[in-house]
């Protein structure tokens, strides 16, 4: 099903590499980004377009923390929990995040809304606590900020207190 | 610079030790050639170097730090200390002590203990004290397959298990999951293992991380009592070790280089041991009542009574009313005594051997334009090919060690492998030798004469044809190249459905070969005019100038352990040990004269020659050892009308089959597990059989049987050991000898090649290249073929409780667009039927099943042979059967 939804991607990614097992990061990266997980269909997918075996493509999935093996809620949110953070409160916040999201780290909402889990470091340290909910950052965190920005989740699915992504180069978007 | 073509031998001191190695050897095995152990967990010499466990650091001087010796390789005057090195032995204990702090030391419980390396490395290493007082990783067990168990806990992570599934095996089935100290040896999620069950990771692990289900918990490996000797399942001859307790078979396993195997084994060798012992084996000798019913007799009542019903038809009848047939599954011992006491003590030539299923069809064109009967090539060979052409072969689940040397010479260096086969080239749980191949032309059950004739043509028509042939048989490829012509490419490639450029391009790719091996399995040899195709094929090796080539040459795969020897040993119809023709006069007195006895005179018969005497009442008694023809064939064929014809029926058997039920006296044998003897491999080596356990029962080894029949039957050919005959076998056919580990083969007769270029070749060119056009594809039937299964061989493995685990029924196999075609489900049912009847069969979907087409596994054709008519090869008299025609239902 990645294949009929983005096969001139796949083609485009295919092409970058001359050995085919090279192309399996941005196949999982895609997947990914298709169903939120890298899910078991999409991995023998993957194999079947690479010429490997579920358990090459899997081990390699279960290498990158960054690849969710679970589904996950629509927003993703990865709290740093590394030194700098840390040292300004980001136990705190997990821990406050865990009781008004109803969950404990690495769980996701009854709603299907949030998932959150705990990561090192994002290279924000200077303005910390933060977070990312899927590609956006939010730094400078406290309760009453992040309170808002649930909220924001909730009603709009973004929130204008985000701060990111700076990213580059951007992302190439996957074309249908 | 002549010299560089001289390999020169690198200078190296070891612990003071200095020896020479060629240039690429290993600091790890220069050590080992002076004696210098070095401790390692993620070496291995069948692997490449990996280096992850650190437990090889050795001190090389001037080399900065300690350096892994399982990945470093010498260097002329390198300077290695191990043993003597403080820092070494330092830097081993840290190793071991970061390896312990996760390690659960359960060795009272682990099935590893008393050969376990960790233990032993830690024995000689660690401190007894560990500063780690952390908690240990504990993984959460999880189920991990019928056959194979994990203990996660247990793993050093050194990925030999991961790397062997790969390297060696192509099947790629373990993932190490995760990272770091939390990594684990998993299938794929959460997935019990479904691979090819070769138990090459429980041989390979060095600790007790992963080990085998079927022997947990029942031994320590010093209370086992171990017997090198031959698997008996396929023609590979894969040498093993049998282990046992107190009688009782508990493991098989096969050590590092054993073998023409080198200690690789596949599931049946490594899983299957328990079918010698299986609470069925027969106990007692049986005499039929007249209601049919068995009753138990002592050995010398069974034995003269068919001593005497046996004499009395030959009395009454002549030797010619009776018939025996034996399984290649038997020892070269046995195969000759049988024989011998059939012709000598019967009277009667009528003899043949399950080698007419099929191995006959390679033996007869081996021995027709080279003049040898067995390869010419070796295992080695195949490894050191540069370009293997694989013929109507699953290799992999036929004869998988076999295929493990394809694997090699492609995987590891670099050979083009060529495939006409019908699988399509589709990855799955068992690995695909087809998605190997450089070069795949899929081809139709039916269509190998055409696709060979297609192969043959190409050659000749882009001039490929070697110039030694231009020049000295201009006969010969100008006769092929006319028959050809009358067969058009436009009719080919109608009819195959590929491109003539496909064969203009495998043909270039073998005639560039400067080592080529082609091999031939059951696709071929068991189709319709098989002998047909293969010496259309040796055509091919003397076209393409290979035949005198070293290295090259054509190997028929063998199906069972012993086809090659049965031949061999004259137990096959029309010849005598050697195997001599029975046309042969001078070569028939000879042995005779050996002998010291009159030879019969008499017509030999052939399996189906044999069933059909007996139907009409010539063969009035059939002596059967260990074959087991009701069950062989398809109903279409009548056997049960012949054995129930027959006057006398003996059955010499490990189990009541299906035709042992219909014997008059049934006479337990002996597994080869309870007997001594010799086998012959496919690639022709003689190989030692050794007695591991005690006979079941009452059951006696079958030559000791003929042997004591004989006596009884008042003409004694007496042997007191396997090992007499043996020297008798010596000496009626000289050189037969056990070849030690490196065999060399028989050569090819120059005299034999000419004679067939200069002539013999025209007695049937016109025929043999004359191939029937195939009929279109029928969009309402299914072609149904009966194939081969890893996991099983013949019926004897649909004992061992093993590989039941893995394959315990049959299952209709088809790809998922045939599948969605037929509106079937994968685990649902399927109506299957023709003109002669109709069975169900549960479905299953493999993509490696071409459209068009479904297989199934023979071991289990048990009801579904009722859909199949045989064909009896006019030429070799081969029953060919293993395809039909069906309609599908869903049910
Ligand atoms: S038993 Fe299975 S997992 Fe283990 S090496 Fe063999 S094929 Fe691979
Ligand atoms: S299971 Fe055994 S062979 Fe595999 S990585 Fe662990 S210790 Fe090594
Ligand atoms: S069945 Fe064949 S390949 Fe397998 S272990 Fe036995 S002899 Fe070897
Ligand atoms: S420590 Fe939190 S972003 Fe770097
Ligand atoms: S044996 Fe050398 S690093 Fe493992």
């Amino acid at each position: 099903m990645l294949r009929e939804k983005h096969h001139q991607y796949i083609a485009a990614i295919l092409k970058r590499y001359p050995v085919k097992r090279s192309a399996m990061l941005p196949l999982l990266n895609l997947a990914q980004r298709e169903e939120g997980y890298v899910s078991e269909a999409a991995m023998k997918e993957i194999a079947a377009i690479l010429d490997l075996t579920p358990s090459q493509v899997y081990e390699t999935a279960t290498f990158y923390t960054m690849l969710n093996l679970k589904p996950i809620g629509t927003f993703h949110i990865q709290v740093c929990k590394s030194l700098m953070c840390a040292l300004v409160g980001a136990d705190e916040l997990i821990h406050w995040l865990e009781d008004h999201l109803g969950i404990k780290v690495g769980e996701t909402t009854s709603d299907n809304l949030f998932t959150l889990s705990v990561v090192e470091c994002l290279g924000s340290c200077a303005t910390g606590p933060m977070m990312q909910v899927n590609d956006d950052y939010y730094e400078r965190l406290d309760r009453q900020k992040v309170t808002q920005i649930l909220d924001d989740l909730r009603r709009n699915g973004t929130s204008p207190l985000k701060s990111g992504p700076f990213m580059c180069p951007e992302p190439v978007p996957p074309s249908s | 610079m002549a010299e560089q073509h001289t390999p020169q031998l690198l200078r190296v001191t070891i612990d003071g030790i200095a020896v020479q190695v060629p240039p690429g050897t290993l600091v790890i095995e220069a050590a080992r050639q002076v004696g210098v152990m070095i401790p390692h967990f993620c070496y291995h010499p069948k692997l490449e170097p990996d280096a992850n466990c650190r437990m090889c650091l050795v001190e090389i001087e001037k080399m900065p730090r300690l350096q892994t010796s399982c990945s470093t390789r010498v260097t002329d005057g390198m300077v290695v200390r191990s043993n003597t090195s403080p820092v070494v032995q330092a830097a081993r204990k840290s190793v071991l002590e970061f390896i312990l702090a996760n390690h659960p030391l359960d060795c009272p419980v682990c099935d590893q203990g008393g050969r376990c390396d960790l233990q032993d490395f830690s024995h000689e290493y660690t401190p007894t004290v560990s500063r780690f007082t952390e908690l240990k990783r504990i993984f959460p067990k999880e189920y991990f397959s019928p056959l194979i168990e994990t203990q996660m806990n247990r793993c050093v992570q050194c990925l030999r298990c991961v790397r062997y599934c790969d390297q060696v095996m192509d099947v790629k089935a373990l993932a190490p999951a995760g990272r770091g100290t939390m990594t684990e040896i998993k299938h794929f999620g959460h997935h019990a293992l479904d691979c090819e069950f070769c138990g090459g990771c429980v041989q390979i692990c060095p600790v007790g991380a992963i080990t085998s289900r079927l022997s947990m918990y029942e031994y320590r490996p010093w209370m086992l009592k171990r017997t090198e000797t031959i698997c008996p399942y396929c023609g590979d001859g894969c040498q093993f070790t049998i282990q046992q307790k107190n009688n009782e078979l508990i493991e098989v396993n096969s050590t590092y280089g054993a073998g023409r195997n080198r200690g690789d084994l596949c599931a049946r060798g490594y899983f299957g041991y328990h079918a010698s012992t299986h609470p069925d084996r027969l106990r007692h000798p049986l005499i039929r009542r007249p209601d049919g019913t068995f009753r138990e007799v002592p050995w010398e009542e069974a034995l003269e009574v068919a001593g005497e019903r046996l004499m009395g038809i030959k009395q009454a009848h002549g030797g010619e009313a009776i018939a025996g047939l034996i399984t290649s599954r038997c020892t070269n011992e046995e195969l000759y005594l049988f024989q011998k006491l059939m012709r000598v003590v019967l009277g009667t030539n009528k003899i043949d051997c399950s080698a007419r299923y099929g191995h006959v069809n390679g033996i007869e064109p081996l021995r027709r334009v080279q003049g040898a009967h067995r390869w010419t090539v070796t295992f080695e060979d195949i490894v050191a090919a540069d370009v293997l052409l694989l013929v109507g072969t699953n290799i992999t689940e036929t004869n998988p060690i076999t295929g493990l040397k394809v694997k090699e010479a492609v995987k590891r260096r670099g050979a083009r492998l060529l495939t006409l086969e019908t699988l399509l080239p589709v990855r799955g749980s068992i690995s695909n030798i087809t998605t190997l191949s450089s070069c795949h032309i899929p081809v139709h059950p039916l269509g190998y004469g055409q696709a060979v004739n297609a192969l043959v043509k190409a050659m000749i028509e882009q001039n490929d044809v070697a110039p030694q042939i231009r020049e000295q048989a201009v006969e010969f490829y100008r006769t092929i190249e006319s028959v050809l012509r009358t067969c058009s490419w436009e009719d080919l490639e109608c009819d195959l459905g590929v491109s003539r450029y496909r064969f203009f391009e495998m043909a270039r790719i073998f005639r560039e070969a400067m080592r080529a091996v082609v091999l031939i399995g059951q696709g071929v040899l068991r189709a319709s005019r098989g002998a047909d195709i293969v010496t259309n094929l040796l055509d091919l090796l003397l076209l393409a100038g290979h035949h005198q080539r070293p290295g090259c040459g054509l190997g028929v795969l063998a199906e069972e352990n012993n086809d090659q020897g049965a031949v061999e040993m004259g137990a096959l119809a029309s010849y005598l040990p050697g195997p001599v023709s029975l046309s042969d006069q001078a070569a028939c007195q000879a042995i005779a004269s050996l002998w010291m006895e009159e030879l019969p005179q008499g017509p030999s018969a052939t399996l189906p020659e044999i069933l059909n005497q007996a139907r009409v009442g010539h063969v009035r008694a059939l002596y059967v050892v260990g074959e087991n023809p009701l069950a062989s064939l398809p109903p279409s064929f009548n056997v049960q009308e012949a054995l129930e014809r027959v006057e006398v029926l003996v059955c010499q058997e490990l189990f009541l089959t299906e035709t042992a039920r219909h014997a008059h006296i049934v006479l337990p044998a002996c597994s080869y597990a309870e007997k001594d003897g010799t086998f012959t491999n496919t690639e022709g080596l003689v190989q030692p059989v050794r007695r591991a356990i005690d006979p079941v029962g009452e059951s006696q080894p079958d030559w000791a049987i003929f042997s004591a029949l004989s006596v009884v039957m008042g003409y004694p050919i007496e042997y007191g050991s396997a090992k007499e005959i043996f020297k008798e076998i010596q000496s009626v056919i000289p050189r037969y000898a056990l070849l030690g580990p490196a065999p060399t083969p028989p050569n090819v007769h120059q005299d034999v090649v000419d004679r067939y270029l200069h002539g013999d070749f025209q007695v049937d060119v016109t025929q043999r290249y004359t191939w029937p056009r195939l009929s279109p594809k029928s969009e309402k039937r299914l072609t149904l073929i009966l194939t081969q299964s890893l996991f099983h061989s013949g019926k004897f493995s649909t004992r061992a409780k093993g590989l039941l685990r893995v394959q315990a029924e049959g299952t209709l196999l088809l790809n998922s667009t045939e599948a969605a075609r037929w509106g079937l489900q994968p685990g649902g049912m399927a109506r299957l039927s023709n003109e002669r009847g109709a069975v169900s069969v549960k479905v299953r979907v493999l993509d490696r099943v071409p459209e068009g087409m479904a297989f199934f596994p023979e071991h289990f054709d048990h009801d579904i042979r009722i859909l199949f008519q045989a064909e009896v090869d006019p030429l070799t008299q081969v029953p060919c059967w293993k395809q039909t025609s069906v309609t599908v239902e869903p049910q």
